[in-house]
């Protein structure tokens, strides 16, 4: 190689060694099908960044936080900006965490071994709702207050330890202070430590399962099992194009900043509820469905019956074919039961959404609210 | 003397176990238990709502508490305004008699029963009564049925 005659000084050496020296990595990585996980991290990032700027001039309390918020969309310098990245950032991460999961499982890569790591994937997911969740409680407008008296009375509605559980969410009996308190540690400390002690288990069983799946591959792939240790690409390779993906997302991000603000409603007002009064987009779907009957099993049951019957989709199926490749004929019955189940969720939304007026009576998107 | 080595290193073993888990299990009790609040800063259950003279006939909002006043002829009574399904406040519609939850639509007629869901318990009734100087008195801790009433001559 005539590569090899330049490098001379240390200098050289050291970048040569590092960036252009190839790697073995896995295939996972080489032949990314939409580097979705990757773009949540970087989400993840963006958000981390965005918030403790935030954090600077927000204070938690019932009286000042709705001033904060307004302050920092008038009078801070770039503080619009900042929440709402910060605001749309957490919107593209609830999308893209959803899209990451369709994607492992139209490829049917949640299969042995990766059942447990679907299991981090789907926590991770969950944690991100949550801070979505509390995040909508922070700024004390009319959404946060009554999004966390409704998820207060679902609470009551479980049997038993119900009505202690809701004392300790709401650190009292009505939605207050230290119900606002108890969101911000949540959103600002507790999840986002669950969320990347998570992120560093489902990482590392990313590598962890590559290993296991080759090894065991001879069989029924086309690879080799030592494929993983050739050495495919380098680092320089990898840190161009991440990087680059990084800095779309952040541009992506930017430019919607700047062209579309976060939305703030009326102060906090226990004495009114808006009519009609609906929930981020996110839960709207899950409104939709309390509208249908009593708290306890279409606020708890239902929801837990979701999650969990995502949980067991590994523990099911076992498999073999079509691990990688995107709608293999021979799971044509999963895709389409999944494709489903994707499409009542996203229809509950709309519906919620669009399609429920004052009283959360049915209009149809083009029929003007009777207004009493 | 004789001392089994064995069992003592058992007996040592378990008491270390022993000592370490009670610890760890103490303070997430308590961890939990800082978690529930002994004083609580709120309002108190039991207020006054102003003069009846000052209610004219018919159903009146009273927003700082989240309750319904009513008054017929010179019969006082006190409903709740938060909806039994999930906690929205709600309003009275005069044309159709009901309370109606903008969250998730129910409705409650003139007596607090569920004419439509989601919700499933009527809404509770609470005690009212006047007080030594002439204002209205209602006590959200004592639940009461639909036709209990103050009869106040104005």
């Amino acid at each position: 190689m005539t590569e090899e005659d330049t490098t001379t000084s240390p200098r050289n050496r050291f970048a040569r060694s590092i960036l252009r020296e190839k790697i073995p990595v896995s295939r996972w990585v080489t032949n990314r099908i939409l580097g979705l996980g990757a773009i949540n991290f970087y989400l993840f990032a963006l958000l981390t960044i965005t918030g403790t700027l935030l954090m600077v001039y927000y204070v938690p309390s019932t009286t000042q936080a709705y001033n904060d918020i307004k302050d920092l969309g008038t009078t801070v310098s770039f503080g619009s900006i900042v929440r709402n990245m910060h605001r749309w950032s957490a919107f593209l991460m609830i999308i893209s965490g959803f899209l990451h999961m369709s994607r492992v499982f139209f490829t049917a890569e949640y299969r042995e071994p990766r059942e447990f790591n679907w299991l981090v994937g789907l926590f991770l997911f969950l944690m991100i709702l949550g801070m979505a969740y509390t995040g909508y409680t922070l700024p004390w407008d009319q959404k946060s207050y009554w999004g966390l008296t409704i998820m207060s009375q679902i609470l009551e509605a479980i049997p038993g330890i119900g009505s202690k559980l809701q004392y300790l969410v709401l650190g009292g009996t009505e939605v207050g202070q230290n119900t606002l308190t108890r969101s911000f540690v949540m959103h600002v400390k507790l999840l986002p430590l669950l969320m990347s002690m998570l992120m560093a288990v489902h990482f590392w069983r990313i590598w962890k399962d590559d290993h296991i799946t080759l090894t065991f591959a001879g069989e029924d792939h086309t690879e080799s099992p030592n494929q993983l240790e050739q050495p495919s690409v380098t680092w320089r390779y990898i840190l161009t194009r991440e990087t680059s993906k990084f800095l779309l997302v952040l541009l992506f991000v930017l430019v919607f900043s700047i062209l579309f603000n976060a939305p703030l409603e009326e102060q906090a007002n226990p004495m009114v509820t808006p009519d009609p009064v609906k929930a981020p987009w996110f839960f709207v779907g899950l409104q939709e469905v309390l509208s249908w009957g009593a708290p306890f099993w279409t606020g708890i049951v239902a929801p837990l019956l979701a999650i969990v019957a995502v949980a067991v989709i590994p523990y099911f199926d076992h498999g073999r074919e079509g691990i990688g490749v995107w709608f293999h004929p021979s799971r044509r019955l999963s895709n389409v039961l999944f494709t489903a189940a994707v499409t009542i969720f996203i229809g509950l939304i709309i519906v919620g959404e669009f399609m429920r007026g004052p009283g959360w009576i049915f209009y149809w998107p083009w029929q003007h609210w009777s207004v009493n | 003397m004789f001392i089994d080595q064995t069992s003592r290193r058992n007996f040592i073993n378990r008491l270390g176990w022993g000592v370490f888990l009670s610890t760890i299990g103490g303070i997430m009790v308590a961890s939990i238990r800082l978690l529930a609040p002994n004083v609580l800063y709120e309002l108190p259950k039991e207020f006054k709502v102003g003069y009846p003279k000052d209610y004219p006939e018919g159903v009146h909002f009273i927003p700082a508490r989240r309750i319904f006043v009513l008054r017929e002829n010179n019969r006082f009574r006190a409903v709740s305004a938060v909806c039994t399904h999930l906690g929205c406040t709600m309003r009275w519609s005069e044309q159709d008699l009901a309370w109606k939850c903008p969250c998730h639509g129910s409705v409650f007629n003139e007596k607090g029963g569920v004419i439509k869901g989601p919700a499933t318990r009527p809404l509770p009734w609470y005690d009212i009564s006047v007080s030594l100087d002439g204002q209205l008195l209602v006590d959200l801790n004592k639940d009461v049925s639909p036709d209990h009433s103050v009869v106040v001559n104005v």
